[in-house]
């Protein structure tokens, strides 16, 4: 990253200072390039690189000379993208450009492997494989700094969920996400509470540390824990031990849920509405919930994205109220200001929102035989383009998980964090599986 | 804690609004915030309105002195009648408690804390 040092004041500049915006014009320019190529009668699945299954190497090698034209496509396409992404979030070209070769190519492995005919049937899944790559590499080996560059977990997932937006119908959002929000917003409530009561009362942790904790394990994660930290004013340290429960806990969920979910044979619908509420960060849910496919992924993001991540804005402002009106004084400058719940709106949901939305009108808007053809030249090559995204991120969360990196943490935040954090499995399980199961096994 | 353990980075930034309207000022006579919006300007509401901003950038350039005094690596810009304070490599709390030692209470500026991740956190 450059040594300048720039203002953080937000404005206008926002817009491309911000990497929650980039998120949204990356992605929505590759929705809306290919409404274009599809309106001029031609397609962007050129660009796509779905690697075809093969069984033997004889196959591999030519699917892969079949397809490598578009995976160099695909390739310069989003090394442009995401250079010029960078240019605006003063990143360095030339310390991205080599790291991202390598990310694309390890990309390129994994999806190869993905399209194995071996590790599908015995269940390899893709995401676990990069991850389980990732943390073995980060922390047995020291990585060079040089490839760091291009490990931009919350980028790479935030372009993936704008684009799953446009694979989406609108109608579907609307429909189902006030449940979403219902059944996130009780979790989510009933989990900070456990969190915040376990830290204060039984642990005798400071208030505004218990929040931070609790808002990193209820709402959305380290989003939660820095946009809450910062609202209430608590201090580095307790923001910082909070990410470090999160990170542990996030990424000891990816496994325990995948491995429990297919234990129990749950279908992938309950599945991605449990990963939605019981995971802690979107790109370690999308993680989990792509070893269950496209079902999974959509229940996960209506749950976790729309249900929850979208009010991030309103818990600060609760937060921040009660943190003047109710804890203890203190001389800190803080004026309430309702205009935090759009400041503290994670922009990305904009993009998915929209993407989802032009998508339905375009297809409600043409005929049924050409609402065929935009589900395979437009939708299925997005698809496919988002799974290179989440590829990215799989890999970059493994890569970037560096255990002895985080903060000592103690005993006691650890403590109240997992218990919020099991009340949050558990109640995740019975909401999804059992209370509203059929709802989201048949959404 | 070891500084290179933090996950995360802190951005204080400071607000100085000019038109700030704080509890000290408004115990005075003719200063209080209907300065701004008074249907009826008269000579006296300029002459009011003088008196108040003159008291107020005293304060805010007294409160600039403190903080650049104690800490050499703050970016300070001017935008829509405020200044604008802020830095990474400086925790606010040390800042807060210098202000208030200094006699300057809460109401006098806005002070909002950013934290971001570190590099690599998901």
């Amino acid at each position: 990253m450059s040594n300048k040092r720039y203002s953080k004041e937000n404005g206008w500049s926002d817009l491309v200072k911000k990497e929650d915006w980039w998120a949204v014009w990356i992605g929505l320019f590759l929705v809306v390039s290919a409404i274009i190529f599809w309106l001029s009668g031609n397609s962007i699945k050129y660009i796509s690189a779905k690697i075809p299954k093969w069984t033997n190497i004889n196959a591999l090698f030519s699917s892969l000379g079949n397809s490598i034209g578009s995976i160099i496509l695909l390739f310069v396409v989003f090394l442009i993208l995401f250079s010029i992404a960078n240019l605006f979030l003063h990143y360095k070209f030339s310390d991205f450009l080599p790291s991202f070769i390598v990310l694309f190519i390890l990309s390129v492995l994994i999806n190869t492997f993905s399209a194995w005919g071996v590790s599908q049937k015995y269940n390899l899944e893709s995401p676990l494989v990069a991850l389980a790559l990732g943390l073995i590499v980060s922390n047995v080996f020291s990585i060079p700094k040089w490839f760091e560059s291009a490990l931009r977990t919350e980028l790479y997932v935030k372009v993936g969920i704008v684009l799953l937006g446009a694979t989406l119908p609108f109608t579907l959002i609307i429909k189902a996400g006030p449940v979403a929000f219902l059944q996130a917003t009780f979790i989510a409530v009933s989990t900070f509470l456990v969190i915040y009561f376990v830290a204060t009362k039984l642990l005798g942790l400071d208030k505004r540390f218990a929040a931070t904790l609790g808002a990193g394990g209820s709402i959305c994660g380290v989003s939660a824990s820095i946009a809450v930290g910062g609202a209430i004013k608590a201090k580095k340290e307790e923001v910082s031990v909070s990410i470090s429960l999160v990170v542990i806990w996030a990424v000891f969920m990816i496994f325990i849920l995948s491995a429990v979910i297919k234990i129990l044979g749950i279908p992938a619908g309950q599945a991605g509405a449990w990963i939605g509420t019981s995971e802690f960060a979107d790109a370690a849910g999308i993680t989990a919930a792509s070893t269950f496919g496209d079902k999974a992924i959509t229940t996960f993001t209506l749950m976790k994205v729309v249900g929850r991540d979208m009010f991030i804005g309103i818990w600060c402002l609760i937060l921040s109220i009660i943190s003047i009106t109710k804890w203890e004084k203190r001389e800190d400058g803080t004026k309430v200001n309702a205009s935090e719940i759009w400041y503290r709106f994670p922009k990305f949901v904009l993009g998915f929102f929209i993407a989802s939305a032009l998508l339905t009108v375009l297809i409600s808007s043409v005929s049924p035989s050409a609402a065929t053809v935009i589900n395979t030249d437009v939708i299925a090559p997005i698809k496919d383009i988002r799974t290179w995204a989440f590829t990215f991120c799989f890999l970059s969360i493994g890569l970037t998980t560096r255990f002895k990196q985080l903060t000592s943490i103690g005993w006691k935040p650890f403590v109240a964090f997992s218990a919020g954090a099991v009340v949050n499995v558990i109640l995740g399980y019975l909401m999804s599986i059992l209370v509203l199961g059929s709802y989201w096994a048949n959404l | 804690m070891n500084n290179n353990k933090f996950t995360c980075s802190q951005n204080v930034r400071f607000i100085f609004s000019f038109f700030e309207k704080s509890n000290w000022l408004l115990q005075k006579k003719g200063t209080s915030n209907n300065i701004i919006t008074e249907n009826k300007i008269t000579h006296q509401s300029v002459r009011n309105l003088e008196n108040f901003l003159s008291h107020r950038l005293l304060r805010i350039a007294d409160m600039v002195e403190i903080l650049q005094g104690i800490h050499g690596e703050w970016i300070t810009t001017e935008k829509n009648s405020k200044i604008i304070m802020e830095t990474d490599t400086f925790d606010f709390n040390d800042a807060l408690a210098i202000l208030k030692d200094n006699g300057f209470t809460d109401d006098e500026y806005v002070m909002k804390i950013e934290y971001e991740r570190k590099w690599g956190m998901l």
